[in-house]
C-alpha cells in the first residue's frame, strides 16, 4: 500500500490549499548527526558521557524491546531511529496521511546543566536549519520547525529566539513541560517576551526530566507508563492555572501557548474550577478577565491523544461546552506510537468545528504557515 | 493462496486479496486469516507482531507470564492486540478485526474470502 | 436555606478540638509535650485573613498562650462545639445526617509514632463528644482518623472502631509519600473492607512532610493552591485502578472528599483509550480502567465543583461517567468554601439532586432512610 515517491526535478507550480496542519511531529538526528552542530567545547563532554551508556527508558510503553514507543513501520530502512529520514517522513505523513504542512518538534534532550541545556537547543536549531529545512530536504516546502529554547535559561533562550525569528520556515517556540517552578514565574518572561515580540507562540511538548522533574507527582511516583503518561495531563492543568493566575497574559496580552500531547479533555472542568474559585477569591489575584476567557484567547492544544468515551456523543458535546474550535490544533504526534492519523481525527469532530482545528486554527497561530502549498500529485487528501 | 512450506510455524504472508490485503498466519501448524487493517485507526495491522496474552502468575517472579504465545496480534501503530483466531479481544469484544476462513488442502493454504 | 423538601445528608462536615490545650487533653506523655504544627497555619493561608464561615466558631472562650503570641482569649475552634455545630446544621441548614470528618495534619508527620498517637486522641474525642453524648449524637456519623505512615497501627485503629454504630468510614490524607496503588497500603484496604467501612481520603492541614502540591512545585497563588489540590485525587485512582487495588479488593470503596469529580470524566476516558494497549502490562487489572468505578469511588460534591448553578447542561455533565451515582453532597463546615444545597446546579434532574443529596451517601453509608427535617 505504499506511494512510491520519486523526488520530482521541479516542484509543480499548481497550488492547492492547505487542509491539514500537523503540530505536533517529531524529527530526530542520524546516528552522530546532531554532533558538528554542538558547540565545540560540549562535543567530546556529550560523546563521552554516551560511550557506553545504554537505554535510560524506565517508563516502557507497550512492547517498547520491540517497538521502542514508535510506529514500528516508521524505522527507516538504514538502521537509523524513526522520524531520523526526511523522506520517509514525508511519504507517511505527507503523502500516506495527508498531512499538508507538519510543525517539526524535536526533543532532543541531554543537558544537565543550563549551559549544556542551552547548547542542546543551538545545536537542534542549527540541525533543523540544515538538516530538514533546507531546499534539498524540504524541497516540498512542507516542513516547518521550532525554534527550541532552553527554559533553564531564559535570558540565553530569550536570545535563540531572537537569532532565529526571522527564518521563513521557523513557525514556533517551543519548550521542555516538566522544569520547575511553573510557567507563571516572573523568571521566565524573557522567553514570552522574545516569543510575543516576534509574534511566535509557545508550544510546550512533555518529555520527561529526572527526579522531581520526572515529572514527579504530589503523592509520588506513578507505578506503570499508563498512569504516568494518563495523569501527565495534571501537568499542564497545573501549568494552565499558573500562567492564569499568576498574571503571565495580562504581562503579555499577545501571548499564545500551545500545549503538545497533553490531552485535552480535562480544560473543560478546569476552566470551570479556575471560574468558581475566581469567583469566590478573584480581586487577590488582579486577574483583569474570568480565567476561562483567558484559556480561549491565549491557550491552544493539540489533539493527540484524542481520548472519548464509549459513546462518542458524549465526547462530541464536551467539545461543544468547551468550544474547542477555539482551542484545538490537529496533530498527529509522528513517528510514535501514539500517531493519530488525521482522517480518524477528522471524522470524529463535530461538523462545524473540523475545519478550524484541523487547520484553520493553526493558519491563525503559526504566522509563517501558508494557505496554499505547491500540489503533490498522488497525495492524500483526507475527507 | 500459499503452499504450507510457504509459511513456517511463528511466519506469515500478506497475500493481495480486498483493499488492504490478507495475512495468513501458522501458529504452531493452525493456520489464521486477518485483514492487515486494524479497526482503531487504520493501521497495517500485519506489520505487527504477534505475541501472547499477558496474565497474571504469582508463581513467577514478577507475578506476571505470557500464555498462549504467538496466538495474537499487535497493531505497530497503537499496540491493540488481537486473538488471531477469533479477531477479538477480552478486553473490548466489540472491538474486532476481520478473520477470513483457512483451510489446508494437501500442500495447499486456502483462505475464503 | 432549611427549604430542601426531601431529606440532606451533609458528607463532609469538619470537626475539630476546641484549641492546642484541648487536644493535648487527649494525649499521652510523651506525646503530650511534644511539637507540632497547628491545622491552622500562615502557610497558604487564604489572604483575606478568613478561613472559615462566619458564626462558626464556638462560643466557650478559653484564655492561653497562642504560639509566639501573647496570652489572649479566644473563642473555640469553628466546628469544636457539638451543640453549635448540631444547632446549625440541623436546625438551621436543614440537614438531615452529617458524616463528621475531624480535621488533623497528623497524618503528614514525620515521625508517624507521634502521628498515631494524635489520631488516637482525635477518635477518642470523636467518638465520646459527638457519637455517644450531645443532644445531636443520633444525627452524627463519624470517621476514624488513621495514619497511613505506620499501618499496623493504622489497622490497630480501624479494628478498635469499626463496631462502633455511628463510626462510618476510615479517614486517610489526600497527602502521601507514595500513590494509594503501591502494595504497601494493602492491609489498609483489607482492613476498612473487613470492617465493612469505605475510606474516605482527604486533604491533611496545616504543614507536613508533603512533596510540592503540583508538579511544577509550589503554586504561587492561594487561588491556584485552592483550585489544584483537590485534584490531587487523580494521581491515587489513576494508580489503584492500574495496581489492581479494586480487583484484588472487590469491596473496597473510597470517597474522595475533596471533590474535583468533574475531573473524573476527562481522565478516565483519558486512561480507558489509553489502556486498551497498557493492560497487557498490568493482569492484576485486565478490566477497562472505567469498569472499576461503579460502587468503588465517590466524592463529595462542593463549593467549587460542577459547571456552575446555571449551567443548562449540568444534568447531562451528572451523567457522564455515571458521577450522579457518585456524587455525595458535601458543605464542608465550617470552611470558608462552605454551601449548601441551594448552590447545586438548577438543571440537575430530581433523581440526580435525590441521588446528591442522600440517596448516594444512604447507600454508601448503610444510613436509614433519613426522615425529613420538617417532617
Amino acid at each position: 500500500m505504499t506511494i512510491e515517491m520519486q523526488r520530482p526535478k521541479t516542484l509543480s507550480t499548481e497550488t492547492t490549499e492547505v487542509r491539514v496542519v500537523d503540530s505536533d511531529i517529531h524529527p530526530t538526528p542520524k546516528r552522530g548527526e546532531l554532533t558538528p552542530f554542538l558547540p565545540a567545547k560540549f562535543r567530546s563532554l556529550f560523546e563521552n558521557r554516551a560511550t557506553g551508556a545504554g537505554s535510560p527508558v524506565y517508563y516502557d510503553a507497550p512492547d517498547f524491546a520491540h517497538s521502542f514507543a514508535m510506529r514500528t513501520d516508521s524505522f527507516p530502512a538504514d538502521g537509523n531511529f524513526a522520524g531520523s529520514d526526511p523522506d520517509l517522513m514525508f511519504r507517511q505523513v505527507v503523502m500516506e496521511a495527508g498531512c499538508d504542512v507538519l510543525i517539526l518538534g524535536p526533543l532532543n534532550g541531554g543537558g544537565q546543566t543550563e549551559e549544556e541545556h542551552h547548547a542542546v537547543t543551538q545545536a537542534t536549531n542549527a540541525w533543523q536549519d540544515a538538516c530538514w529545512l533546507d531546499s534539498e530536504h524540504n524541497w516540498h516546502q512542507r516542513y516547518r520547525g521550532s525554534i527550541v529554547a532552553a527554559m533553564e535559561h531564559p535570558e540565553a533562550a530569550a536570545r535563540e529566539i531572537e537569532h532565529w525569528a526571522g527564518h521563513p520556515c521557523m513557525s514556533q517556540v517551543l519548550i521542555g513541560a516538566e522544569l520547575r517552578p511553573a510557567w507563571g514565574d516572573p523568571q521566565y518572561d524573557p522567553v514570552w517576551e522574545a516569543a510575543t515580540r516576534n509574534g511566535l507562540p509557545v508550544a510546550c511538548h512533555l518529555g520527561r526530566g529526572q527526579h522531581n522533574e520526572l515529572p514527579m507527582s504530589p503523592v509520588g511516583f506513578m507505578t506503570y507508563n499508563h498512569d504516568l503518561m494518563v495523569s501527565y495531563s495534571m501537568l499542564a492543568a497545573n501549568q494552565v492555572m499558573s500562567l492564569v493566575f499568576d498574571g503571565v497574559f495580562d504581562r503579555f496580552p499577545d501571548l499564545q501557548i500551545v500545549f503538545i500531547e497533553h490531552a485535552f479533555n480535562w480544560l473543560l472542568p478546569l476552566m470551570w474550577r479556575m471560574d468558581a474559585v475566581h469567583a469566590k477569591r478573584g480581586p487577590e489575584n488582579g486577574l483583569k478577565r474570568k480565567p476561562s476567557e483567558y484559556v480561549k484567547d491565549h491557550i491552544w492544544c493539540t489533539t493527540q491523544p484524542l481520548d472519548m468515551p464509549e459513546d462518542k456523543l458524549e465526547f462530541t458535546r464536551a467539545l461543544e461546552w468547551m468550544e474547542a474550535d477555539k482551542l484545538l490544533l490537529f496533530s498527529s504526534d509522528y513517528p510514535h506510537w501514539t500517531f493519530d492519523d488525521p482522517q480518524w481525527v477528522r471524522k470524529h469532530l463535530p461538523l462545524h468545528m473540523q475545519d478550524k482545528i484541523m487547520y484553520q486554527n493553526a493558519l491563525e497561530v503559526f504566522k509563517n504557515v501558508p494557505s496554499t502549498v505547491p500540489a503533490l500529485p498522488g497525495q492524500k487528501r483526507p475527507l | 493462496m500459499a503452499t504450507v512450506d510457504e509459511i513456517a510455524p511463528g511466519e506469515h504472508k500478506v497475500v493481495p486479496i480486498g483493499r488492504w490485503g490478507v495475512g495468513v498466519y501458522n501458529v504452531d501448524g493452525r493456520f489464521y486469516a486477518i485483514a492487515n487493517y486494524c479497526p482503531h485507526e487504520g493501521g497495517p495491522l500485519c506489520s505487527g507482531r504477534t505475541h501472547g496474552l499477558t496474565v497474571v502468575d504469582p508463581e513467577r517472579p514478577g507475578g506476571a507470564a505470557e500464555s498462549r504465545a504467538g496466538e495474537f496480534i499487535y497493531c505497530p501503530w497503537h499496540q491493540w492486540g488481537f486473538e488471531l483466531a477469533t479477531g477479538t479481544t477480552a478486553v473490548k469484544p466489540e472491538w474486532s478485526i476481520r478473520t477470513y476462513p483457512v483451510r489446508v488442502q494437501g500442500s495447499d493454504v486456502i483462505v475464503t474470502a | 436555606m432549611g427549604s430542601e423538601s426531601q431529606p440532606v445528608v451533609d458528607a463532609s462536615v469538619h470537626v475539630f478540638f476546641a484549641n492546642d490545650a484541648d487536644l493535648r487533653g487527649y494525649l499521652h506523655e510523651p506525646f503530650k509535650s511534644r511539637g507540632y504544627p497547628d491545622v491552622d497555619v500562615a502557610w497558604f493561608a487564604p489572604p483575606d485573613g478568613v478561613r472559615y464561615a462566619p458564626g462558626t466558631e464556638a462560643e466557650a472562650e478559653t484564655t492561653g498562650r497562642a504560639f509566639g503570641g501573647a496570652v489572649s482569649t479566644v473563642k473555640g475552634h469553628p466546628g469544636s462545639d457539638p451543640e453549635l455545630v448540631g444547632r446549625q446544621l440541623f436546625e438551621e441548614r436543614g440537614v438531615d445526617v452529617a458524616v463528621l470528618h475531624p480535621m488533623s495534619n497528623a497524618g503528614i508527620l514525620p515521625d508517624w509514632h507521634l502521628g498515631s498517637a494524635i489520631f488516637a486522641g482525635y477518635n477518642r474525642m470523636l467518638v465520646e463528644r459527638w457519637l455517644d453524648s450531645g443532644t445531636y449524637a443520633d444525627r452524627f456519623r463519624g470517621t476514624i482518623r488513621v495514619n497511613p505512615n505506620d499501618i499496623d497501627g493504622a489497622v490497630r485503629e480501624i479494628n478498635r472502631w469499626k463496631d462502633h454504630p455511628r463510626v462510618v468510614q476510615i479517614g486517610l490524607p489526600m497527602q502521601t509519600q507514595h500513590p494509594y496503588g503501591r502494595p504497601y497500603f494493602r492491609p489498609l484496604w483489607r482492613a476498612a473492607v473487613e470492617a465493612g467501612l469505605p475510606v474516605a481520603v482527604h486533604i491533611e492541614m496545616g504543614v507536613g512532610i508533603t512533596h510540592p502540591p503540583t508538579p511544577s512545585g509550589i503554586t504561587r497563588t492561594f487561588s491556584h493552591l485552592t483550585a489544584y489540590q483537590p485534584m490531587t485525587f487523580v494521581w491515587h485512582l489513576l494508580n489503584m485502578i492500574a495496581e489492581g487495588v479494586f480487583e484484588e479488593f472487590p469491596e473496597l470503596r473510597i470517597v474522595w472528599a475533596d471533590g474535583a469529580a468533574d475531573m473524573l470524566t476527562p481522565f478516565i476516558w483519558r486512561m480507558d483509550s489509553f489502556g486498551r494497549p497498557h493492560l497487557e502490562q498490568t493482569p492484576w487489572a485486565p478490566k477497562i480502567p472505567s469498569a472499576y468505578l461503579a460502587e468503588h469511588v465517590y466524592f463529595v460534591h462542593g463549593a467549587l465543583d460542577g459547571p456552575g448553578a446555571d449551567a443548562e447542561f449540568a444534568d447531562e455533565w451528572l451523567r457522564m461517567t455515571g458521577k450522579e451515582d457518585h456524587l455525595l453532597f458535601g458543605s464542608s463546615y465550617p470552611d470558608w468554601q462552605m454551601h449548601s444545597p441551594d448552590d447545586l446546579p438548577r438543571a440537575w434532574t430530581p433523581e440526580q439532586r435525590e441521588k446528591v443529596l442522600w440517596r448516594n451517601a444512604a447507600r454508601l453509608y448503610g444510613l436509614e432512610t433519613p426522615v425529613p427535617a420538617s417532617a
